[in-house]
């Protein structure tokens, strides 16, 4: 139990001020608060007169004094933590009051409508909730949403690859989209924030990624929640599906993550610091082919005496250490400044995140400045609260995954032999690499990939009780939010690397440049009334409006054959533009009616009503309603079962949507040019003005049962969601012109169950532990199909390629075996996942760790295939792919790639994975007094670290991996990606 | 209490009502199809003509790649993409894999921008006279020929759709024969309104069309065209005559280069050459010209100038030494490419879409039977331009075949997969080097898996 400081200097102040005034008849109270049952003194409890602003608090003993006019008096005693009492105070002198530590003041709330929360107790949702404490406070996280990994049940959550500064994708409860967004919508401090991963410009005209057998750029930009320190955080919400996230109608079909930021307290202000410093290196090495001559041999006439007369020479060198090997430096500097009056608090913090990446030159760096400031007036009838954060951040992300043009610093591995020679000379100029289009080694020193981003988002929320009666209230809620950023990408490849010198048919350098300005914007109002009966039913009813605007523009320039080492784009001889610009308006309402018999049965209509401009008609509404209700079953009179002393069963409905992707409605030309004559060509999709949202439909039943006092407790739920008008990019015979056609003509289904166990398995004074258990899993399929059943999101049928097909599971991998069938080889969904977290607390230590257990699921590992065909992969010469155990692995999958075979691509996923652990050390109270003489109050420090164990079959660097970056189905697709990492980081927090 | 309530409630129902409506979303990045398809205005002419032809060098590197591989031309290397030395050597094809799918889907969208164009000129308000409306027509006719023709050349015996106006109603696919009788009637149609077409058309075209920049001369690349379709079908004396009138100049020392071109460019949108890669390049991306290319040529033939001995300079010993390229493969066999394909000097070089020196080749197939003396003659013009001694076999009609089909394969090598198309209207696939175990050759791509033919 936390004990929070209450403090007030300006009522110290007032009363200094007005003591002349009332010398004349004061009688002085002076007492104890202590805690009931232990009957410790209760520290910086408010003492307050009953019906004045007269009051003080008390001190760390628990003691306090305070002057009042006249007796008798009631005296409130409250603060955060412990349930408020009113004492009648009709002497002077000493007295004890006692205050019992409460559990239901600190009960987190869950958001059930567009305005107004719940307790817990009596949600009708399994809506996830993350402290700060769990999100950062093991090991902090380099993103936020890469801190959600194993924290909740009902989600799978993919980074797309290790280089710095996210890219991450959340999937909750299976995959909602085929080929709309799948990524839920994020909200801050009521501010809708955007989550774009935009790619930057001019990666693709060297890796010409997008031009071979799939379409993506591949680019792998890091997606913009990356920008939220998740040091500010107080609390995270996940509304799982629909059940939960009606409320967001239109954009809530991928769910919906709610993130509130930290708040000051009234009391004294406090000053917190704090500093992380560790590393990160690899996670794990492919590992390197044992040559020999004859080996290498193989690889061309002359290789094998090349080989020898390297490792003669002590010149065998492993390139995967040489450009992996690196020990990325972490520091973490975090100041924060937060309390508050008895109207007005505020928090501000400041922090500095820098990350340096396993690959030299690589790295991220994120500056953030948060101030949040909360003000009550209007004699406490009326509250503003205002967010504001701006964030710097810039990413180095290097040059991995695939490419057609043998240049990435991946690809470029894949064929390069330990004994190639890819050393600078004296003079700094690097030799061509005479394995490979590319010199790895130069391309990691010499060229750029930045992400730079400018960003601030702000928020206001004003609530405003217009009438307050005894059994009715009406409030007022006005909100508003910005998030407006600017995001540059830096992409330069000086004219000195090999694939950019002209004999190597090389652009002769290449800088491009591209700008991002996006705002988006969103505006509520709501009205929501009180109202309860004589007999404890409380209605609650609400009614508002919302507006979302969205407005980007993105500019890509790129300049190739370039003057000297100049990056300026005036600087090339030849220099390409495009645009991209999107706006979008949208408009909906909100009603709701929640009713409470004492908090007995709690049940909730509601329907919410959202038109956009991106529908076909702007102005049609669709409509997303949603019902729920919770039973107490513990709180009726008839419960007679004391060793479970809660019990709530529930059931939630709710409809989401899910909009068309930007331009579905059009089919847009796209310009050319030939020889100075510009030109309109047709693109691949075609539009269709009459698409309309998806819509998702959810049903959530389960129940919430506490046992031994909630020691133990039990969360259980099952879920069916089906997805309507499912919105594909639907193949299209390719005769039309087109090679696909936007078009609503599915229905897929995503049924799962959650288990939630928590337990304080030991609650003694000296020693606590709290063991979290979590079991979930999700299983989909596609319904209903209007169209051919169709491919995507691979590399097709000879590689492995994820199929859209009915009746079939929507993650389901096909390709064909080795009679040349199309079979089912994988499905990219786990069978199940399971977390384990524990904090276990030892006198002044504590220690936590975090395993993260995937079963199943599939990949399509492609890295293999390109270093077996280098020649380097590490198990070329082992024998176990090869069902007739004949073969070795190299030249069997090759033969497998030669006869259209996917099979030995499509691998086994699964991880165990201890993704945090953390050691902490705080400083006695007593010492800290002694030595700091109260100028410290708080004094941490320790160890922890991310993914330092982890344990897996999958013959890669990390099964958690995605070449195609985070949107869609096709996560889970490696060709040569960037290596995760695992951190270690020392911590020191000293709080003042 | 009860009349703020009420002032609330009006305001915040006055803001519903006004703020109520959403307009409609904009396509901002583009103008849509319809705009053209609803009425081509004068000012759109131009962009859409320019379009169409950009849109015709889409994919282009693949397709004239994938035909240059299947016809042992060269081989085509790229470490990221390994199906060039596998599927396209070993003929067992894929009917939902890039070498199919791309080229045909560009092929078609090029298409689809024609017919969007003339969908566009039927239903223009804009006063187009007759003459220009023929001059665009016939244009837009003879790329739709050539774009149909060249989806044909690789879908062959499949046949192909010719009626694609309609996305939700596509036409029927025609047999080979069907087809090339549909693409021929196009290029007659075609050549009727160019022939009313007056003296200069309403839109410029690119350098490469230089020879080509008036209805009048136009109509000698379609003539030229139809006489390729005829020749195909063995009409060789429908060729005959349309060769005649095309741009063909058989006479010695003739310009064999003439002809008409697809142009690049590095400027903004531009693309430039897929064809071209600079000399020793590696496994990630090259084309190594078949041995028995420089291997079956006869002495002194300058065209083996299209083909570049692979060799670097030993930096210890300053000596150039070979450096030829293996593409290993312990089961079945390497592949040792000593050449680079080097027909392009630069990544802005154009590509031919048709040149004189296949007009006279085709002349000289038009004549191999009925007048095998204008047979030779044609011949002749080619040998004597590749440094050549006159040709002096037999000319009975196999051995001119086999003479011109060899002409054929070093004038047009590498620019278009005429070898493999050559072989296979005379039965002579077989004849092709088979270089690997488990290798073998194919007659056609299979129609891409979404076709759902």
């Amino acid at each position: 139990m936390k004990k929070h400081k209450h403090y007030s200097k300006m009522k110290i102040l007032l009363l200094l001020i007005f003591a002349p005034a009332i010398l004349l008849a004061q009688e002085t109270i002076t007492g104890k608060v202590v805690i009931e049952g232990t009957g410790q003194g209760a520290a910086f409890m408010n003492v307050v007169e009953e019906g004045t602003n007269n009051g003080t608090s008390s001190d760390i003993d628990g003691n306090f004094s305070i002057t009042v006019n006249k007796l008798p008096v009631k005296l409130r005693v409250f603060a955060l933590g412990f349930a408020e009492k009113t004492v009648p105070v009709s002497t002077a002198g000493d007295i004890t009051v006692q205050v019992k530590e409460s559990t239901e003041s600190l009960e987190e709330v869950v958001v059930t409508g567009l305005a107004t929360s719940v307790k817990r107790s009596n949600a009708a949702n399994a809506v996830a909730s993350i402290s700060s404490e769990d999100l950062a406070g093991l090991t902090p996280p380099q993103t936020l949403d890469g801190a959600l990994a194993g924290k909740f049940a009902g989600a799978l959550i993919t980074k797309s690859s290790g280089a710095p500064g996210g890219g991450i994708s959340v999937k909750l409860r299976g995959v909602t989209s085929v080929n709309g967004n799948s990524q839920p919508l994020y909200i801050v401090d009521g501010v809708y924030v955007n989550n774009s991963s935009i790619s930057g410009a001019g990666l693709n005209a060297v890796s010409g990624a997008a031009t071979g057998g799939n379409a993506s750029n591949q680019d792998n930009p890091s997606n913009r929640i990356a920008d939220i320190n998740p040091d500010d955080i107080e609390s995270v919400e996940v509304l799982k599906g629909a059940s939960a996230a009606a409320i967001y109608g239109a954009r809530a079909a991928a769910g919906v993550i709610i993130i509130t930021t930290k708040k000051g307290q009234k009391g004294k202000t406090r000053v917190s610091f704090s500093q992380d410093m560790g590393f990160n290196t690899i996670l794990n090495y492919r590992g390197q082919r044992n040559f020999t001559e004859a080996r290498a041999e193989g690889l061309g006439a002359g290789q094998g005496a090349a080989f020898l007369a390297a490792r003669a020479a002590g010149k065998l060198v492993d390139y995967e250490k040489e450009i992996y090997g690196e020990k990325g430096f972490i520091s973490n500097t975090s100041v924060n400044v937060s309390g508050g009056s008895e109207n007005t608090s505020f928090y501000t913090a400041f922090s500095n995140n820098e990350e340096d990446g396993i690959v030299r030159n690589t790295g991220y760096d994120r500056k953030s400045i948060r101030f949040n400031l909360d003000h009550t007036f209007f004699d406490r009838r009326a509250k503003l609260s205002l967010s504001t954060n701006y964030i710097d951040s810039k990413s180095d992300r290097g040059f991995f995954n695939n490419d057609n043009t043998g240049t990435t610093i991946g690809v470029a591995l894949t064929s390069t032999p330990p004994w190639a020679d890819l050393f600078p000379d004296a003079n700094g100029a690097y030799p061509d690499n005479p394995f490979g289009s590319s010199n790895p080694l130069q391309t990691r020193d010499q060229i750029t990939n930045r992400e730079d981003v400018n960003r601030f988002i702000v928020g206001a929320n004003l609530d405003l009780k217009l009438y307050e009666a005894d059994k009715s209230d009406l409030k007022l809620i006005l909100g508003g939010g910005v998030d407006y950023y600017e995001l540059l990408t830096t992409a330069f490849f000086p004219k000195t690397l090999q694939f950019q010198k002209i004999s190597n048919t090389g652009l002769n350098g290449l800088s491009a440049l591209g700008t991002t300005e996006n705002k988006d914007a969103n505006y509520s109002a709501f009205l929501v009334h009180n109202f309860t009966t004589n007999k404890d039913l409380n209605f609650r009813s609400q009614a508002g409006l919302t507006k979302q605007t969205f407005y980007r523009n993105t500019v890509r320039n790129i300049a190739t054959d370039l003057i000297a080492f100049e990056t300026n784009l005036d600087q090339g001889a030849n220099i390409s533009v495009t645009q991209f610009r999107q706006e979008q308006e949208d408009f909906g309402f909100f009603v709701q009616e929640e009713l409470n018999y004492q908090d007995k049965i709690i049940a909730t209509i509601g329907v919410r009503g959202d038109k956009s401009s991106n529908n076909g008609d702007a102005n049609e509404f669709f409509y997303y309603p949603k019902a729920s209700a919770a039973v107490n079953l513990h709180s009726f009179d008839f419960w007679k079962i004391p060793v479970m002393n809660q019990f709530k069963i529930r059931a939630a409905y709710g409809e989401a949507g899910n909009f068309a992707p930007n331009g579905a409605l059009f089919t847009t030309y796209t310009n050319s040019l030939i020889d100075g004559i510009a030109g309109i060509v047709v693109p691949l999709t075609l539009g269709n003005p009459d698409i309309t949202p998806e819509k998702q439909k959810e049903l959530e039943v389960g129940f919430d049962a506490g046992f031994f006092n909630s020691r133990v407790n039990l969360e259980f739920s099952y879920y069916n969601k089906n997805v309507d008008d499912l919105i594909l990019q639907a193949n299209i015979e390719p005769s039309s012109g087109f090679t696909s056609r936007f078009t609503n003509a599915g229905n897929l289904e995503n049924r799962g169950i959650e288990i939630g166990l928590n337990a304080d398995v030991f609650k003694e004074e000296n020693f606590n532990w709290n063991t979290g258990l979590l079991f979930f899993k999700n299983t989909s399929e596609v319904t209903k199909l209007e169209v051919d059943p169709f491919n995507l999101g691979g590399f097709g049928t000879g590689l492995g390629t994820f199929r859209i097909e009915e009746g079939k599971s929507v993650t389901q991998i096909v390709g064909n075996n080795a009679n040349g069938d199309l079979v089912v080889l994988g499905n990219s969904e786990p069978d199940f996942q399971v977390t384990w977290s524990n904090n276990l607390r030892y006198k002044d230590f504590t220690f936590s760790f975090l395993w993260h257990w995937k079963q199943g699921g599939d990949n399509i590992n492609l890295t293999n295939l390109l270093t077996d065909f280098g020649g380097v992969s590490p198990d070329y010469d082992d024998i176990s792919d090869d069902p007739a155990g004949v073969t070795p692995n190299g030249p069997y999958r090759i033969g497998a790639f030669r006869a259209g075979n996917a099979t030995p691509f499509v691998e086994d996923a699964s991880y165990l994975r201890l993704r945090e652990v953390g050691l902490y050390y705080t400083l006695p109270t007593k010492f800290l007094d002694q030595v700091f003489r109260g100028y410290v109050s708080n004094f941490k420090i320790g160890f922890s670290g991310s993914n330092l164990v982890n344990i897996f079959d999958y013959n890669s660097y990390d099964p958690e991996v995605s070449n195609f970056g985070s949107n869609g189905l096709s996560t889970g697709v490696e060709v040569t990606p960037f290596p995760s990492s695992k951190r270690y980081l020392f911590h020191l927090a000293v709080g003042f | 209490m009860k009349i703020i309530k009420i002032f609330l409630i009006t305001i915040l129902s006055s803001t519903m009502l006004l703020s109520c409506d959403v307009e409609d979303g904009k396509d901002l990045n583009g103008p849509s199809t319809e705009s053209i398809s609803s009425g081509l205005s004068r000012g759109e002419l131009r962009e859409t003509i320019g379009g169409i032809l950009s849109d015709m060098r889409i994919q282009l590197g693949t397709q004239i790649d994938a035909q240059s591989v299947a016809g042992r031309e060269y081989w085509r290397v790229s470490s990221s993409d390994p199906r060039w030395v596998a599927d396209l050597l070993t003929g067992t094809l894929d009917n939902n894999t890039f070498y199919t799918t791309n080229p045909y889907a560009a092929r078609y969208a090029t298409i689809k921008n024609i017919n969007l164009a003339l969908e566009g000129l039927a239903n223009t308000t804009e006063a187009f006279s007759a003459e220009e409306i023929a001059g665009i027509r016939g244009f837009a006719n003879t790329i739709k020929a050539h774009e149909l023709l060249m989806v044909l050349n690789q879908q062959y015996q499949n046949g192909i759709r010719v009626d694609v106006s309609n996305p939700d109603k596509l036409g029927p696919f025609l047999n080979y024969q069907d087809s090339l009788s549909a693409i021929f009637s196009l290029l007659t149609d075609a050549a009727a309104d160019l022939s009313n077409a007056g003296s200069e058309f309403a839109f410029v075209l690119p350098s490469g069309f230089s020879i080509t920049s008036d209805p009048a001369s136009f109509l000698g690349f379609t003539n030229g065209l139809a006489a390729r379709v005829e020749v195909y079908r063995g009409n060789y004396s429908s060729a005959k005559t349309l060769l005649e009138n095309s741009f063909m100049d058989n006479n010695v020392g003739a310009d064999l280069q003439k002809g008409v071109y697809f142009s690049f460019s590095l400027t903004g949108a531009d693309i430039a050459n897929p064809l071209f890669f600079g000399l020793n390049a590696t496994v990630a991306n090259v084309r190594l010209a078949h041995p028995s290319f420089v291997a079956d040529a006869e002495a002194g033939d300058t065209r083996l100038g299209k083909v570049v001995f692979r060799e670097t300079k030993n930096n210890d010993t300053g000596v150039l030494e070979p450096n030829p390229l293996v593409i290993k493969d312990e089961n079945i066999g390497d592949l040792v490419g000593e050449h680079d394909v080097f027909i392009y000097k630069s990544n802005i070089d154009p590509v031919p879409v048709m040149k004189n020196e296949e007009l006279i080749l085709l002349y000289a197939e038009a004549n191999h039977i009925s007048d095998p003396v204008a047979a030779v003659a044609a011949i002749d013009v080619v040998r004597t331009a590749a440094g050549l001694p006159a040709y002096t076999g037999s000319t009975t009609p196999t051995d001119l075949v086999n003479e011109i089909l060899k002409q054929k394969r070093y004038s047009l090598f590498a620019e278009g997969g005429h070898r493999w198309i050559d072989l296979r209207r005379f039965n002579k696939l077989g004849e092709l080097p088979i270089d690997r175990t488990g290798d073998g050759t194919f007659e056609q791509f299979p129609t891409p898996a979404n076709e759902n033919k």
